[in-house]
């Protein structure tokens, strides 16, 4: 059968306010029949002008706020920020808070990866899966509620430190609590690599080789199902990392089955961590003292998040206010990869595909003005207020016509 | 390649307790760390006011009447609160203390989320209006 030479391609808009999405995001997907011919990506919806308001609080203050900037991987943040300001005020970090830190940090992975399977398996339909790990999840964080008090924003981390202590009655819940998660995560596993419904929607979809990933600069569980060898733990460690390196998992089929087995066997390796960890728990205090001003200078610091590389650059002029505190999360890397792996494949496959890299769009919106013209320029809050009314203003016009 | 792989869990769970907890009747149990409404010992307080300026939120504030005899008024915003526990971290007399049997705060009005703590006479100047002795603003 011919196609009639003026045959159009239709445009499916999706977000950024979507049934289908859970944070703001704008894609916009040229479709030819059912098949994706091409795809675009447009992030910003959700800027916080949380970088700046950093400029405007004390050194501790800012722990809590960059904490915010992400409900799964809070802790993470905290311990990017923790490590860069330690590194500009030269402060050495008991070994046992190391530790801790690290501990804090596999059982956060955890747990973000259970959020993430529960998530994933929403979007391809198999909604039962989707409750058993959300109710499997909540045993990680019954063991970070008893840790730390909290359950999400748990703030272990202080500057210089940690603020809790892992006692023999915490390590043995902990212990019984992975014994559970183990064996539901192998369990998972099992599911998603067996089940052949399943293996539909995710075997040979959105394939990325090693290359295509290498070259669209993926990171995390998503670069690693791909074959990308880079994980922060191993190539630059910090906290107890250095000590006790870690086992990196890689896949190399590139494809959706590959990044829910690359996480799932991260988490397993997360469980055997964790119980090393707790079996080599070094003893010394938690906290050193930090100075309330840190030295002037830059630093940067990079951590492995449950979705990728974190990174943090961090100015200090010597007050105790930071002079700029730059973030940029893994989703960043990852996301421009979707309007590559989206070509070719069904629009039904889309939503899992964008799921398959675990955005994350609220932590990742930034905004950056380059000047060309090499002339410095400086924009206040008046001037960037009204910048932002033209320009919502302009495309509200538009879109009504 | 399998059919059915969750059934089993599935089966199982219709002859298991339910996962999801009551409340508020009977109320869940605390964990021993769980990071409730802050509660203030004004024996150990200098009137230093570290606390105030490491809060995140601006949920404290200190009123210093008298440094020398002690004499201080604290004012905690439930609201405001985050419940991060850096006070209890920045205090080196451990004056605050998180209850961790209090932290069922939802309420339907906004009001009796402030609350003063000190003597009541040195309450009821703050309240009259603005401390002259030197009060620590934030």
């Amino acid at each position: 059968m011919t196609q009639p030479a003026n045959r159009k391609r239709f445009t499916v808009p999706i977000g950024p306010q979507h049934p289908a999405l859970k944070e703001p995001g704008h894609f916009a997907f040229d479709v030819d029949g059912e098949i994706v011919q091409s795809a675009s990506v447009r992030l910003g919806y959700a800027h916080r002008g949380i970088e700046k308001a950093t400029e405007s609080r004390t050194w501790v203050q800012n722990l809590y706020l960059l904490e915010r900037i992400c409900g799964i991987c809070s802790h993470i943040h905290a311990t990017a920020y923790c490590l860069g300001v330690e590194k500009l005020a030269q402060v050495e970090v008991p070994p046992r808070a190391q530790a801790i830190r690290s501990l804090v940090a596999e059982l956060e992975r955890i747990h973000s990866h259970l959020l993430w399977l529960g998530v994933a398996a929403h979007e391809s339909g198999f909604d039962t899966l989707f409750m058993y790990s959300w109710r499997d999840r909540e045993t990680v964080m019954n063991i970070l509620e008893v840790m730390t008090g909290n359950r999400v924003h748990y703030s272990a981390n202080v500057l210089g430190g940690v603020k809790y202590d892992v006692d023999d009655q915490q390590a043995a819940t902990i212990r019984e609590g992975l014994d559970f998660l183990e064996e539901r995560t192998l369990h998972y596993l099992e599911v998603v690599s067996t089940d052949s419904l399943f293996l539909q929607r995710t075997r040979n979809i959105g394939v990325m080789d090693r290359e295509a990933a290498q070259l669209s600069g993926v990171i995390g569980p998503t670069g690693r199902a791909s074959n990308v060898q880079r994980d922060v733990r191993l190539d630059s460690p910090y906290a107890a990392y250095a000590d006790h390196p870690i086992t990196p998992v890689y896949e190399t089929t590139g494809d959706l089955l590959a990044r829910f087995v690359v996480r799932l066997r991260e988490q397993l390796t997360s469980i055997d961590y964790i119980r090393m960890l707790l079996d080599h728990l070094p003893n010394s205090p938690l906290t050193t003292r930090m100075p309330r001003r840190v030295k002037a200078g830059e630093a940067i610091s990079r951590v492995e998040a449950p979705r990728g590389e974190l990174f943090y650059y961090i100015k200090s002029n010597g007050g105790d206010m930071p002079d700029r505190i730059h973030v940029r999360t893994p989703t960043l890397c990852n996301i421009a990869s979707v309007a590559q792996l989206v070509i070719g494949q069904h629009l039904a496959d889309v939503p899992m595909i964008l799921v398959g890299i675990d955005p994350c769009f609220s932590c990742n919106d930034r905004t950056s003005v380059i000047c060309q013209d090499g002339q410095r320029d400086m924009w206040d809050w008046a001037r960037l207020r009204q910048y932002g009314i033209d320009h919502y203003g302009t495309h509200y016009t538009k879109d009504l016509g | 390649m399998k059919l059915g792989t969750l059934f089993k869990d599935a089966w199982d769970a219709l002859f298991s307790e339910a996962a999801t907890e009551p409340y508020p009747n009977p109320h869940p149990d605390e964990t021993e760390r769980l990071r409730g409404r802050l509660r203030w010992n004004p024996e150990g307080c200098t009137g230093c006011s570290l606390c105030v300026k490491d809060c995140p939120a601006a949920a404290i504030d200190i009123f210093v009447l008298d440094k020398k005899a002690k004499q201080f008024v604290m004012r905690y915003d439930i609201g405001r609160c985050t419940f991060c526990g850096q006070c209890m971290q920045s205090c080196r007399f451990d004056c605050w203390q998180a209850a961790n049997d209090d932290w069922s705060l939802a309420a339907t009005t906004a009001n009796g989320f402030v609350e003063y703590y000190g003597k009541e006479e040195d309450i009821e100047r703050v309240l009259a209006g603005p401390v002259t002795d030197d009060p620590v603003k934030v």
